[in-house]
């Protein structure tokens, strides 16, 4: 041992008057926390210093370990050796972090000695602790600001550096515009306060959590963090931790970003959404409310032109049966032009759905040739359906597909008086992806060059007056052509005015 | 004895259409214009089916099926929306919610009552021309 126990209590009775009163003045005035601990570390005396400096009154002390209760976790190991030291070699020194009762940690110098007592030779710790904060933030400065000033004042973001107290000793003039600060008047004060009152609790929780495993990583994933500058006012931002490892601690580096102006953004954009999707939803109740108008009043004209026509009344003359065969033909086409209308609609709204499925083309254009033989063989055509031997398989809407096969079809059909309509199949494939085309092919009234071009317009007017009667809604191939559009594939024409014509759906497989 | 059938129908030249088309057909026709008075009819004249329009003022057509269904008595009698929705879902909607049947309007009126017979228990169906009923 190379000290031995002074002896130091009780002499002040001994001493003159004026020594006496210095002794108290010392021991209440003294800047410096004085303690006493038994040597199993249970506080003994608890001085009013220490009152000040850990917020701990004497009455709330006495009798209980000192470990408990200024000691953080991480720090007990160590302060065991300490204590271990005094008793073995009779003092010891260190500069350690300590807990205030309000959770604030302080840098502490720390000094304890073995002393023994007068009266009965048993042996007493004396501590002083000195609050060195401030001393270590000054000292961490000077570090961080001799090695890395430069490199941290050219970073675009806020950066402020925090040592294991959560006291910024550093902050570049971009962190200190951020916050409202004036230069250097962060440092030596606790990160707590650039965060508003309600996040501070829950900060100081975090970060002793982040000085147990340090690494690099963005603040508070999930989270909406706020800053807060010096006039009260509060801002977004977005924050990323690393740890920087000195000799003798660990000071942890915040990258601070302002997304004030990305939050904005951020938020005009969903205002712009919400609009957007309730426009959608109002269109969508339009078109429905439309077709249900529609349909409505088309449900009397339909139904009671039907009832004429059966004669559940009573007899008809045949011409009241011409004129209400009229009527009903022109509330059909009436129909069929709401259906197309919304059809149309419904596709440039972007609510017309189309699933591809694999699927057989062959088949569904034998289905669509079941259908459709009957009219065009009722009318004197010969029908002729050519299909490779094999099945033809393509990814496809099939509702699509086959409303459009059935469209052309129909027209060919109807534009046609003798001869014949062809309805073909054909597959090849361009640099290893698959082209189908489905061409309907008619030797009917066929389509001048000049109309060609405007075929696929909407109601566009080809041939006379009487041709189209024959005609549907005028909505057919624009129909047909969006449908195309929509399941990646085009429709193209060609034709010979009086002589035929024919049209060609071609799809593509996608490239892979 | 043949059926009765309640029709219960706000647009009053639809509900005349599918009156006339029953009773002409042979079918006894129990009328309403709204909900509430449809559900007072069912639940005084007990019907064999009921056609049943979906948008009406008041009560509409999910909300007659619903207090039908929930009526010991009535839970049994078959329900057939007539309707004017007839857009892609409609049919799939009207059927998820319970309807025994969906017919779409305009209606065929060649077609209309063969398609509310189908619904009725076989020994109150009529033989229509052309079909085996």
């Amino acid at each position: 041992m190379e000290q031995r126990p002074h002896i130091i209590a009780d002499t002040s009775r001994h001493d003159p008057a004026g020594d006496a009163d210095f002794s108290r003045i010392l021991l209440k005035e003294s800047p410096d926390a004085a303690i006493v601990l038994s040597t199993t570390g249970h506080i003994l005396h608890w001085s009013p210093t220490a009152e000040a400096m850990f917020g701990f009154s004497g009455s709330e002390v006495t009798g209980r370990l000192l470990t408990d209760l200024v000691v953080p976790t991480e720090h007990l190991g160590e302060e065991r050796q300490i204590l271990d030291r005094i008793l073995s070699q009779g003092g010891a020194t260190h500069e350690s972090i300590r807990r205030c009762k309000d959770g604030t940690l302080i840098y502490a110098a720390i000094s304890g000695k073995l002393v023994e007592r007068s009266q009965d030779g048993t042996c007493v710790i004396v501590m002083t602790q000195k609050d060195v904060t401030q001393l270590k933030v000054q000292r961490d400065a000077k570090l961080v600001e001799a090695r890395y000033r430069d490199v941290l004042e050219s970073m675009p973001d806020g950066i402020i550096m925090v040592n294991a107290t959560g006291r910024i000793v550093f902050s570049n003039t971009q962190a200190e515009r951020l916050f409202g600060y004036d230069a250097g008047t962060l440092r030596g004060t606790l990160i707590e306060q650039l965060l508003p009152d309600r996040l501070r609790a829950q900060h100081l929780e975090h970060r002793s959590h982040y000085l147990g495993q340090p690494r690099a990583r963005p603040m508070g994933i999930g989270l909406e963090l706020y800053g807060l500058r010096r006039d009260g006012s509060e801002f977004p931002v977005e924050i990323s931790l690393s740890p920087l490892k000195t000799e003798d601690s660990t000071l942890v580096s915040a990258a601070v970003r302002d997304i004030t102006e990305r939050k904005r953004f951020e938020r005009a954009l969903q205002e712009k959404n919400l609009e957007l999707a309730a426009a959608n939803q109002a269109k969508d109740r339009f078109l429905a409310n439309m077709s249900h108008e529609l349909r409505t009043p088309l449900n009397a004209i339909i139904g009671f032109t039907g009832t004429l026509l059966m004669k559940l009344p009573g007899p008809l003359t045949s011409e009241q049966e011409r004129q209400l065969r009229t009527v009903k033909l022109s509330a059909a086409h009436l129909l069929a032009l709401i259906n197309d209308l919304l059809d149309v609609a419904k596709i440039e709204a972007g609510k017309f759905e189309v699933t591809p499925a694999v699927i057989d083309l062959t088949t569904v254009l034998e289905e669509v040739a079941t259908t459709l033989q009957p009219s065009a063989e009722a009318k004197g055509l010969r029908f002729v359906l050519v299909l490779p031997a094999t099945p033809v398989v393509f990814a496809v809407d099939r509702r699509a597909f086959s409303q459009i096969v059935l469209n052309l079809l129909t027209n060919a059909i109807k534009f046609t008086d003798r001869g014949e309509i062809t309805i073909a199949l054909e597959c090849r494939s361009e640099e290893g992806r698959q082209i189908v085309g489905v061409t309907v092919c008619d030797t009917g009234v066929g389509i001048a060059q000049a109309d060609l071009e405007r075929l696929f317009e909407p109601f566009s007017r080809v041939g006379s007056d009487r041709e189209r009667m024959k005609e549907g809604t005028g909505l057919g191939l624009h129909l047909s052509q969006k449908l195309a559009g929509l399941i990646g594939g085009r429709i193209a024409v060609r034709s010979v005015f009086s002589q035929g014509s024919a049209f060609t759906l071609t799809l593509e497989e996608p490239p892979r | 004895m043949t059926a009765r059938v309640l029709v219960i129908e706000d647009h009053p030249p639809s509900l005349d259409l599918v009156r006339y088309l029953l009773v002409a057909t042979g079918y006894e026709a129990l009328v309403a214009e709204d909900g509430l008075s449809g559900l007072a009819l069912a639940e005084a004249e007990s019907p064999d089916l009921v056609i049943c329009d979906i948008q009406m003022p008041g009560l509409d057509g999910y909300q007659v099926l619903a207090r039908l269904r929930a009526n010991p008595r009535l839970a049994s009698i078959p329900v057939v929306a007539v309707t004017a929705f007839s857009m892609v879902g409609d049919r799939r909607r009207i059927l998820e919610a319970g309807f025994e049947g969906y017919i779409p309007k305009p209606i065929i009126p060649e077609a209309f009552v063969a398609q509310v017979t189908a619904y009725l228990p076989p020994e109150r169906r009529i033989a229509l021309p052309g079909t085996n009923g």
